[in-house]
């Protein structure tokens, strides 16, 4: 398995340097108060807005943090808030979705108007009316987020499951008088999963960038937890006299965005049954 | 013709329940919290019997779906109520903005047009050329890259040290359309990256699936110049996908300049809306929200109208 | 190197180190001149237009330019002067007998007489919608003893009363517009200030033009002042430098170096009342304890807090007034230096030897946020772990205020023109900002009382220190930093002086070229 994900990424090297790129993201995230060179909460008012240096190799804030640390452990709240989106949206999404594609008849209608609906207005729009009732904070913005986009997963797992429906061994199972749920969980569900996967990847740089915006308009993390979009907002305030404290946290944002996507569409030429038997 | 017209009379009578769906989801969502705007109305010093006067007042103590529905009545008398903020009509209120903001979108899907267009077609027509990876590259980079931080760096270089652009805010268009425009030219192309990458990508993967077809080829064979094919053939079959990508983009657009409105500080529907919805402004939010259902609603008529002249059969369908 | 301008980091942190107190705007000997609209950046949406039904102290910009109050102010030290109000008396310790001016219009024509002030300060503290009759409490009634006479009689003696009229409570509205418009009032006002309202787009602009009868012959100068709404102070002042507006205030202290840099551009700093401040709820736990309180005040680097977060151009606050104010207290002053041991100690002796938690409130903007942080940082180092949530102004001043369930707020005051209000409103029992609303000690009733009982300023100042000290000993406040004003102006703005208040008129300004 290991061997022939290598090997893939090996023929692949945009979709490799993704992976590689992520992996070292959560080693980061996940070792961070070991890894990084200071804590990110340390201050020091009197060498604020320093720049990059051998002691701060990515200079100093607007109180003197270490920017690279608060970079480092920016990355926990940010891959977390990923995450929690995309798992939120997996919760609502695939089950409702399931259940629209199987049953069909009024509930599939039914659920198809909703989930059109939903998709019919902005979704960071709806994020930021749904963050106002929920109380400002990362998971509840996450939160927000998460379900703003299950419907894109509905309405792809509606549309993978009609699919697989019409496929012989689902008829065969109903047969044999399978149950629904089994007929779910062991027919549908994983002949459908792949595109789902595929899609998944694509929404958490979604999600990303999603957290950053929330975060920068404050209604994401809140201090002093570090977290890149926030940093993003802070460094807004010095635009003028620090125009640098902006390149770091929005090129770990784009950088990270940029290899979700990029493991997505490899996921997608990859996992495309069209492209195997060809 | 009968074809669109039955298409329109259809849509047209799913606006209204997709309206009422969406402003009775967007209603919901706002009411899941206790606490709302009387705290707000009654400014410092309120007094309880003040707080719970002004609750009544505003009828914030009815039962949900009554203020539900007594909202929903009226807006299907045109009338979109006042915000309790500020006391005024919130159709003014969007009226007075929404240009600002459609004005930012419209820019950029323009840009999004003119450069992603002529960018998919070189792409496609030299595909695993380096000119076709630069695109690829190019788009994943766009669409990758946050919006409001290109808007940043845009107003680091072009507002601040080059001064050739305002730095914040907006000129009404029929005030001043020179200017209104040399506003809304950042805004516009710091949210036109991702919509140049959108249509670059689905321009190029659709013309390389149509110039490799068969059908093609025979073209080729027949004699026809390449320039020709492209054109007549390629561009006329891939015009329906990009009618979809169009599509996608204004809703997508319409989300992404609530942040890029927050950093250049454009009055415009993004302003309108955090400030309401975090303020818990309810007739405010709910508008905002139905005109944007509205544009996307008309985008989506409108392009479903142009799918039927460019392909009658859909209209049948 | 990254180089901004001519101007590198050092340069700039240098300029930071360079730069300290009042700096007046350069004035020009030029005589004044008429005509000319000045366009002003502020940073808040008004409440409301109308000044008794508004709540936010950041309405006071915009409700100058539209009425005159009864008593003024002097800008630098905030003794008030004659205004709508030539002169005032105090025949008994209870009467206060106001003299107004003869021919005052107000802007729809109708006069401000006797009976238009009687209207108004009777609205003002009895009016259904009034949102300020706290303010005026110690009114007993209001008689018109002639046609430009009214006479106030007091429930107890008031010297505070002049002050407060120079406030929202003192700004005359045109008595048949407030009847006639109702609740409209609130957003299409009728004052008898130098500029007249013309309209308002909600949290956009507001437009004001010349009110052609002024009682001042040659005032205003200026035909019109248009205030534009833009919230996020960053962007205010790049909307001046580009020319999009031609005056910003309350800027921060960190935008200092940007507008000295800015081709074109005045600063204009002065110290004001607003201090950034921990308001207590002392009925909660765990700050009902006064050692508690006094820790989280010795436990505050006020010098680090005003170079993090004010670039060291702010005064450190540990009293109630500003050094530059006639009712500061210099011994009280020096209560609570930086002492973590002390803190440390106190907190052991309340029984918090492994660190105590604390849970408070505050606003979600990066300024606020940037503050949170260093506060945080300040008390993790004495072992108090204090966690913010944050909403809005409304939200949190609501939770904080009215439903008094958190301990501790952060904050602003933004200052009273009389003292006696600040320590009222803050302290005084059943006060709108005293979310314990008890007193803390008895004597704190009987010693606000005694600031108000005496006229000549000495004797008030020492009413004020006895005040002062029952505050700062028992810790009801954190006070952080008194702000200091910050504005900018484009050069051809000229004769702006900025007031303690630091909420800028514009009655001397003209424009040049």
């Amino acid at each position: 398995m290991i061997r022939s994900v290598a090997r893939w990424a090996w023929r692949n090297p945009p979709a490799g340097a993704s992976l590689i790129f992520l992996l070292a993201l959560f080693t980061l995230a996940l070792l961070a108060p070991v890894v990084a060179p200071y804590a990110p909460t340390t201050q020091n008012v009197n060498n604020a807005l320093a720049e990059p240096s051998w002691q701060h190799l990515l200079g100093t804030d607007d109180l003197g943090r270490d920017v690279l640390s608060r970079l480092i452990h920016g990355a926990p709240a940010t891959l977390y808030a990923s995450f929690l989106a995309v798992s939120v949206a997996c919760l609502l999404g695939i089950p409702v979705g399931l259940l629209a594609g199987f049953l069909g008849g009024w509930v599939d209608d039914g659920i198809s108007r909703v989930i059109d609906t939903l998709m019919s207005f902005p979704g960071i729009v709806l994020a930021i009316g749904v963050t106002g009732a929920l109380g400002i904070g990362l998971t509840n913005s996450m939160l927000a987020v998460g379900i703003v986009f299950s419907p894109q997963l509905a309405r792809l797992v509606r549309a993978q499951t009609l699919v697989v429906k019409q496929e012989l061994y689902v008829d065969a199972a109903r047969c044999f008088g399978a149950s629904l749920g089994r007929i779910i969980i062991r027919h549908i569900t994983p002949n459908a999963i792949q595109p789902v996967i595929v899609q998944i990847t694509l929404l958490l740089a979604v999600a990303l960038l999603a957290e950053a915006s929330l975060s920068f308009l404050g209604l994401g993390v809140q201090p002093p937890q570090p977290s890149w979009g926030a940093m993003l907002a802070r460094a807004y305030n010095y635009m003028e006299i620090a125009p640098e404290q902006m390149y770091s946290p929005g090129i770990a944002i784009l950088l990270t965005a940029l290899s979700f996507n990029t493991l997505g569409e490899a996921l997608r030429v990859a996992l495309d049954p069209t492209r195997k038997r060809r | 013709m009968r074809g669109q017209s039955r298409l329109i009379g259809r849509r047209l009578a799913q606006i209204i329940p997709v309206i009422v769906l969406a402003t009775f989801v967007v209603f919901g969502l706002l009411h899941l919290v206790p606490g709302d705007i009387a705290f707000t109305l009654a400014g410092e010093n309120a007094t309880d019997a003040r707080i719970a006067q002004i609750r009544e007042s505003y009828g914030l103590d009815r039962p949900f779906l009554v203020q539900y529905a007594s909202w929903l009545w009226n807006a299907l008398h045109f009338d979109l109520s006042r915000s309790y903020l500020s006391n005024e009509p919130v159709l003014n209120q969007i009226l007075h903005r929404f240009p600002t903001t459609l004005l930012i979108v419209c820019g950029a899907l323009s840009i999004s047009l003119t450069i992603g267009i002529p960018l998919g077609i070189l792409a496609a027509t030299k595909p695993e050329s380096r000119l076709d990876a630069a695109v690829t590259s190019l788009a994943s980079l766009g669409v990758a890259v946050p919006n409001f931080w290109l808007a940043m760096l845009l107003v680091a270089t072009f507002a601040l040290s080059l001064n050739w652009f305002p730095a914040t805010g907006a000129v009404a268009f029929a005030k001043d359309p020179a200017k209104s425009i040399l506003h809304a030219a950042l805004p516009a192309l710091a949210l036109a990256a991702g919509g140049v990458a959108e249509v670059a990508r689905q321009l190029r993967s659709g013309l390389i699936e149509i110039l490799s077809s068969q059908y093609v080829r025979t073209l080729h064979a027949k004699g026809l110049s390449p320039a020709a094919i492209l054109w007549k053939h390629g561009l006329k079959n891939v015009s329906v996908n990009l009618l979809t990508v169009i599509g996608l983009l204004v809703n997508r657009l319409l989300g992404a300049t609530v942040v890029v409105e927050a950093v250049f500080a454009i009055p415009g529907m993004g302003s309108l809306i955090v400030h309401a919805a975090i303020n818990k402004d309810f007739p405010v939010v709910q508008g905002v929200v139905l005109a944007m259902v509205v544009v996307v609603i008309c985008m989506n008529l409108l392009i479903d109208i142009l799918y039927t002249i460019l392909d009658p059969r859909v209209a049948l369908k | 190197m990254i180089r901004l301008n001519g101007l590198d980091r050092r340069d700039f942190l240098a300029l930071l180190g360079a730069t300290t107190a009042a700096s007046g705007s350069a004035y020009a000997q030029a005589a004044p001149k008429r005509g000319g609209i000045l366009r002003v950046s502020a940073p808040a949406n008004p409440s409301s237009l109308d000044p008794a039904t508004g709540g936010s102290g950041s309405d006071h910009v915009f409700l100058y330019t539209m009425f005159d109050t009864l008593v003024a102010f002097d800008y630098e030290t905030l003794r008030p002067m004659p205004g709508l109000a030539e002169s005032w008396s105090y025949p008994a310790p209870t009467t206060l007998v106001l003299n107004i001016r003869p021919g005052v219009l107000f802007h729809d024509g109708t006069p401000c007489d006797a009976a238009a002030v009687k209207f108004n300060l009777d609205r003002n503290r009895k009016g259904e919608r009034s949102n300020i009759k706290g303010d005026l409490v110690t009114v007993a009634d209001v008689t018109v003893t002639g046609p430009n006479q009214v006479t106030i009689r007091l429930t107890e003696p008031d010297t505070a009363m002049p002050l407060i009229l120079s406030d929202r409570a003192g700004m005359m509205c045109s008595p048949k517009a407030v009847e006639e418009r109702g609740k409209d009032h609130d957003r299409n006002p009728v004052g008898a200030g130098p500029w007249k309202f013309v309209s308002w787009a909600n949290a956009e602009k507001v437009v004001t033009t010349r009110h052609e009868k002024y009682w001042r012959p040659d005032r205003p100068y200026l035909d019109g002042v248009e205030l534009a709404v833009i919230t996020e102070v960053q962007t205010g002042l790049r909307s001046v430098v580009a020319g999009q507006n031609d005056f910003a205030y309350q800027l921060l202290p960190s935008q200092k170096p940007v507008i000295d840099r800015a081709k074109g551009l005045v600063a204009v700093t002065g110290p004001t009342l607003y201090c950034v401040q921990m308001f207590f709820n002392c009925a909660i736990a765990p700050v009902n304890d006064v050692r508690v309180r006094q820790a989280m005040n010795f436990a505050i680097d006020r010098d680090e807090f005003n170079k993090a977060t004010m670039n060291g151009l702010s005064e450190p606050a540990v009293v109630t007034m500003p050094s530059a104010h006639w009712a500061h207290d210099p011994i009280m002053a020096k209560y609570y230096p930086y002492d973590p041991d002390k803190a440390r100690k106190l907190l052991a002796e309340a029984g918090y030897k492994d660190g105590l938690d604390v849970q408070a409130i505050g606003f979600s903007d990066q300024r606020w946020q940037q503050r949170q942080e260093v506060i945080i940082e300040q008390y993790r180092k004495v072992g108090i772990r204090i966690r913010f949530t944050n909403g809005t102004v409304a939200e949190t001043s609501a939770s904080f205020n009215t439903e008094r369930k958190v301990p501790v707020f952060l904050s602003a005051w933004t200052g009273r023109p009389d003292p006696t209000s600040t320590y009222q409103l803050m302290f005084g029992e059943g006060a709108y900002y005293n979310a314990a609303r008890v007193a803390a000690t008895p004597e704190i009733g009987p010693a606000l009382q005694a600031t108000r009982a005496v006229e000549d300023t000495e004797s008030r100042r020492k009413a004020f220190a006895k005040l002062q000290r029952l505050v700062t000993e028992n810790a009801l406040l954190i006070p952080l930093v008194f702000q200091f004003e910050l504005d900018a102006h484009s050069q051809k703005v000229k004769g702006f002086k900025p007031n303690l208040l630091g909420k800028p008129k514009f009655e001397n300004v003209w424009l040049e070229g």
